[in-house]
């Protein structure tokens, strides 16, 4: 079996080269759709606040910035990291890659209990449900629950990544599954940074 | 750094060939089954909405109705839409004939992702019991478009409803990723785009479509549940939502869909008219890049199903010009057939027949749709039975009869048998003269005074209601003949070699049906397969009819 | 025939499809009246309508007889005949980029002139005067409604306008999606719940012209089309709009209003029952047995009915059982019935129409 060279120096065979290929391609097509689903929300959200009963509704309270921007920090922070997770992991470091990995994580779930902590504040303090606050808490806890909901995926995703490390499946000639995590993080980081613009900051 | 597009195809190995009767047949991870697997499903399918429609007709035959309850007609046309669309056409033409020929005509082994393959296939038929069962729990009753605030309301059945069609659009969202990867990915070696079977162009215009139109439609879908579920409103106006906003979403997704069930119907086209007028398709690049046309213009224009639904007047019209400029790229695609047919020596097999009535039925169906295009008069017609008209010309006589040729012509490739000659030619002049006598009609009964979507009418329609009902019993006639010749065939048709219309294209290369492993060894590409003066523009390809053994491993 | 040049055939087969498709062309541009193949024109901008229609006819006469000629001819002419080789070849072209980019430019050029003649009518629907008669029409289940300048609450029955005024009609529904098409006028506009879509045209024929509802609203939806807009003369227009006047004097102009809660049956009055009932129950409703239905039950005998104790909601058949399904509605195996909302009843209705069905045995 042929060997062909990768980036890094390294080699591998040509079916996994190749093989990889597809799934790198595969995945950025799940992720496209993946941003197909949150433009049909987004669309919706933007048609109805549109609809000419100005924003907020009537008897609505928008949430405040302060927390959702520091929850922006945390999760644009892990963002960094496993970036930086990827790097070392493929450099070889695998004690530093595994912090960071970890530090991922745990600012992946921070960032969740963030979300449970604007959810409350929301429902106990302003009265804002899910169904019972018009389009405004139909949109945005939609949307955001979305978001938080792939957010948990990706936790558990990077949880069993960083086991299956680990354990050895991985070394630093084919690290497929760390880079799809990787891409599935930066993804949702991206989304976040349009769900941010469109519920707090217009 | 892309590994593949360096040599072209994979460096895939033969596999060992799967053991066990459920490995082969039911889980199976071959293209080939899989699409066979696909077609037979979709086929029940079919059988079970056409039984639907034909309950439709049956009531219809009375001006008073009294066949059915007005609530159960309204049940029944509503699933036989959503049925015929989501469980019938898309799913026969993508994961049914583009999972059998699409990876044979590209060289390959098997598509990208054979797992996930599987998996697409085994959500469709889950998905359509879902559907069928809504009947239980009162079936939706707004039509296949569900628009609400009616679909807000009733039974079980129109969640029941959100959640079969999501789950379907899953498995087509899967299988455009998955298609479209392969199409990218793993031609074989020398095919560039530009040698690529026009069948596959088809697919491949089609893959984008599934990808991304069906998850826009899986968060109408998702809102309305949550609506109707949870009272979380998006679309109930009483609650600050938008009835519109679903149409919009709805229609952004199932115009696109219109073009996922006639692209890959087109490419069948190409296929059957120039292997049977024995020519070159003419043309080949413009069909090609029209497919790609229409489907990237199909996404521009959904809001051409809603001009009465008040959105703004200057906004209205984008979406009529574009609409009229699809016609551009489709008559095009009609032009080049007959340019194909012209000057060919033409073998009117059955499959070249149905190739036939297409290029008749779509193109007056093509026609309807520009008149409907046309803000104005669409404004006359909208939901009238001109719109049922002009939707079963398209999907009945344009995918249905794509459907029809391209079984008649791989059947013998899927099974190494004809289908009979004989039997289909009854099986065309029948369906054509049963199809004619129940559409046609229609146009006029809407731009008379028709409404759509109704159990009782007006007593003057009554004659030609039951003219167009009499003549669905023939077209009922005819299906029942090619069911019988399909079930019959399989057993005992007439054997066919591995090439039995001397076409040129991969598939047809190799001994039918095709062994697990395709090909013996990838073969190599350096030609279009169009032109039938030449040698097959393929090497690598000398043992792929003989008893030379197979090697697993080999590549 | 081995020429890459079309033979004589060919060009015997299109002259005669050029005259066919002349004559066609011809036929729908010149042919004096749209009818058959559209109902007798009853306004503008409905003529506008019309002239569109015959000029796409036209054209597509000339295209399908081409594309159904051509396929007819080619696969007569061109079919493998028995004396030819097996293995006999039709002619190798590939393409022709003249004949190529002219069947790209010509449909190009036709959807051009298409659009722009389609963008011009558009335009004249978009510009009718708005100087005359504002009226509504509310679509409810299943039934239209219509509120006119100066007259009280709304007018049921038949919607009547004078003739060669220009009518400027303002659409919207109470419950479901509805919509509002007269065919003799070839306008229509979708009746949506929270938004008002409005249609203007001038009537320009007396006549009586149905008014069909064409957006599925429900199990009656293929009953609301019975009721019609009658075109008279301004004279007799008027009489009809005064009587109006007088007949809703008394009537509160507020849209109906509903109040909910426990329903209060004292006092409930059997005349009013009577006409409501047979104003608003009797097009699903029949004064028969149970078994007698269009879509619910009948109702002589609902709170009389020995073999029937219990109503289709499970509820006994009670009067205060009857008064909670009118006002809140059921959707069960017969159908839907509209709530008390969507009725248009008030607390008051309810009574009375209580009152009168408990008279019914």
């Amino acid at each position: 079996m042929a060997v062909v060279s990768i980036p890094g120096g390294g080699e591998v065979d040509q079916l996994y080269a190749e093989t990889r290929e597809l799934r790198l391609q595969g995945f950025l097509l799940f992720l496209v759709s993946d941003v197909v689903l949150f433009s049909s929300f987004i669309f919706a959200y933007l048609y109805l606040r549109n609809s000419g009963q100005g924003w907020p509704p009537p008897g609505i309270t928008r949430p405040s910035i302060s927390l959702a921007a520091v929850n922006s920090a945390i999760l644009f922070g892990s963002g960094a990291t496993m970036h930086y997770a990827l790097e070392n992991f493929k450099r070889g470091n695998f004690l530093r890659y595994s912090s960071l990995m970890l530090w991922t994580i745990l600012l992946g779930i921070l960032f969740l209990c963030g979300q449970g902590i604007e959810y409350t504040t929301l429902y106990v303090q302003d009265h804002v449900s899910w169904a019972g606050s018009g389009i405004f808490g139909a949109s945005f806890f939609t949307l955001t629950g979305m978001h938080g909901f792939h957010v948990f995926c990706g936790v558990c995703y990077l949880i069993v990544l960083l086991l299956q490390s680990v354990h050895g499946v991985y070394d630093k000639n084919k690290y497929f599954g760390l880079t799809a995590g990787t891409l599935y993080w930066h993804f949702v980081d991206v989304i976040w940074v349009v769900l941010f613009s469109i519920f707090y900051l217009i | 750094m892309s590994v593949i597009a360096e040599h072209g195809g994979i460096a895939e190995h033969i596999h060992p060939e799967p053991q066990g009767f459920v490995r082969k047949y039911i889980f199976s991870l071959d293209h080939k089954i899989i699409g066979i697997q696909y077609i037979i499903t979709a086929f029940v399918f079919f059988v079970l909405a056409g039984c639907l429609a034909e309950i439709i007709r049956i009531q219809l035959m009375h001006a008073n109705g009294g066949f059915v309850t007005a609530n159960t007609y309204d049940e029944v046309y509503s699933i036989h839409g959503s049925a015929m669309v989501w469980l019938v056409i898309i799913p026969m033409l993508t994961g049914g004939f583009g999972n059998f020929v699409m990876p044979l005509q590209l060289g390959a082994r098997d598509v990208a992702f054979p797992w996930l393959n599987m998996i697409s296939f085994w959500i469709f038929p889950i998905s359509g019991l879902m559907l069928f069962s809504s009947f239980l729990m009162g079936a939706p009753v707004a039509g296949w478009t569900e628009y609400p605030p009616m679909s807000l309301q009733g039974g079980a059945g129109t969640s029941m409803w959100c959640a079969a069609i999501f789950l379907v659009g899953v498995s087509s969202t899967l299988t455009g990723i998955n298609f479209l990867v392969t199409m990218l990915k793993m031609r074989a070696p020398g095919m560039t785009f530009t040698r690529m079977p026009l069948f596959c162009w088809g697919q491949f215009a089609t893959a984008p479509l599934l990808m991304i139109a069906t998850t826009a439609l899986a968060a109408a879908l998702a809102a309305l549940f949550m609506e109707r579920q949870f009272g979380v409103p998006f679309y109930d106006p009483t609650k600050g939502g938008s009835p519109v906003l679903w149409q919009h979403m709805f229609w952004f997704y199932s115009h696109p869909a219109v073009y996922i069930m006639i692209l890959p119907a087109f490419g069948i086209m190409s296929e059957v008219i120039s292997v049977f007028s024995r020519k070159p398709i003419f043309g080949y690049r413009l069909i090609a890049f029209s497919s790609a046309a229409i489907a990237l213009a199909g996404f521009m224009v959904w809001a051409h199903h809603m001009f009465t639904s008040g959105i703004a007047p200057y906004m209205q019209l984008p979406f009529m010009v574009l609409t009229f400029v699809i016609a551009v790229p489709t008559g095009v695609k009609i032009f080049s057939w007959l340019a194909t047919m012209w000057g060919g020596k033409i073998h009117l097999t059955t499959s070249m027949l149905f190739a036939l009535g297409f290029l008749v039925l779509f193109t007056f169906g093509g026609i309807s749709g520009v008149f409907l295009a046309a803000i104005p008069f669409d404004l006359h017609v909208h939901g009238t039975y001109f719109i049922p008209a002009h939707l079963h010309f398209v999907l009945v006589g344009g995918s249905l009869m794509g459907i029809f040729s391209g079984m008649y012509y791989w059947f013998p490739k899927m099974t190494g048998r004809y289908l009979s000659e004989f039997w289909g030619r009854m099986h065309f002049a029948l369906f054509v003269i049963g199809f004619l006598g129940t559409f046609l009609p229609m146009h006029w009964l809407g731009a008379e005074g028709m409404p759509r979507r109704v159990a009782s009418y007006d007593p003057q329609f009554q004659g030609v209601n039951q003219l167009e009902s009499l003549f669905s019993f023939i077209m009922t006639a005819a299906i029942l003949i090619f069911f019988v010749n399909m079930l019959y065939s399989i057993r005992n048709g007439k054997r066919a070699g591995h090439n039995p219309w001397g076409a040129r294209t991969l598939e047809w290369q190799i001994p039918s049906p095709p062994p697990y492993y395709n090909f013996k060894h990838i073969p190599s590409v350096f030609g279009l397969p169009y032109d039938f003066t030449e040698p097959l523009p393929y090497t690598h390809l000398e043992d792929e009819l003989t008893d030379e053994p197979v090697t697993v491993g080999a590549h | 025939m081995e020429t890459n040049k079309p033979g004589r055939g060919f060009w015997v087969t299109t002259a005669i499809l050029a005259v066919i498709s002349i004559a066609g062309a011809l036929y729908f541009w010149l042919m004096p009246s749209v009818q058959p193949w559209l109902p007798p024109e009853g306004g503008h901008p409905g003529d506008q309508v019309d002239w569109l229609f015959r000029f796409m006819a036209s054209a597509a006469a000339v295209l399908y007889t081409f594309v159904v000629g051509y396929v007819i001819y080619f696969a007569i002419a061109y079919r493998r005949r028995r004396g030819d080789p097996p293995d006999a070849l039709g002619v190798h072209v590939h393409d022709n980029t003249k004949l190529e980019i002219a069947w790209t430019v010509v449909p190009t050029l036709f959807v051009i002139v298409l659009s722009i003649l389609s963008i011009k009518i558009w335009y004249v629907l978009q510009v009718q005067p708005t100087n005359g008669l504002v009226v509504e029409s509310i679509g409810r289940q299943w039934y239209f409604t219509f509120r006119y300048p100066n007259v009280n609450g709304e007018v049921t029955d038949a919607m009547h306008l004078p003739v060669n005024m220009p009518v400027t009609l303002n659409l919207t529904s109470d419950d479901v999606i509805h919509s509002f098409w007269v065919p003799d006028m070839r306008l229509k506009a979708d009746m949506i719940p929270g938004m008002i879509n409005t249609i203007r045209f001038t009537p320009t024929r007396v006549g009586r012209y149905q008014i069909i509802c064409t957006e599925f609203c429900g199990t009656g939806h293929s009953t609301m089309e019975k009721q019609t807009m009658v075109v008279q003369p301004m004279p007799a227009y008027l009489a009809w709009y005064h009587d109006w006047q007088q007949r809703n004097a008394h009537v509160s102009n507020a849209p109906p209003t509903v109040t909910s809660g426990t329903i209060a049956l004292a006092g409930g009055n059997v005349a009013a029952g009577r006409a409501l009932f047979s104003q608003k129950c009797s097009a699903c409703h029949a004064l028969g047995p149970f078994e007698q239905r269009i879509v619910g039950p009948g109702l002589r005998g609902v709170l009389h009915d020995a073999s029937h104790p219990n109503l289709v909601d499970g509820d006994e058949a009670t009067p205060a059982d009857v008064a909670k399904i009118l006002q809140n509605g059921f959707t069960g195996s017969m159908g839907h019935m509209p709530n008390q909302a969507q009725n248009g009843l008030s607390n008051k209705d309810i009574a009375n129409l209580v009152a009168y069905l408990n008279t019914l045995k």
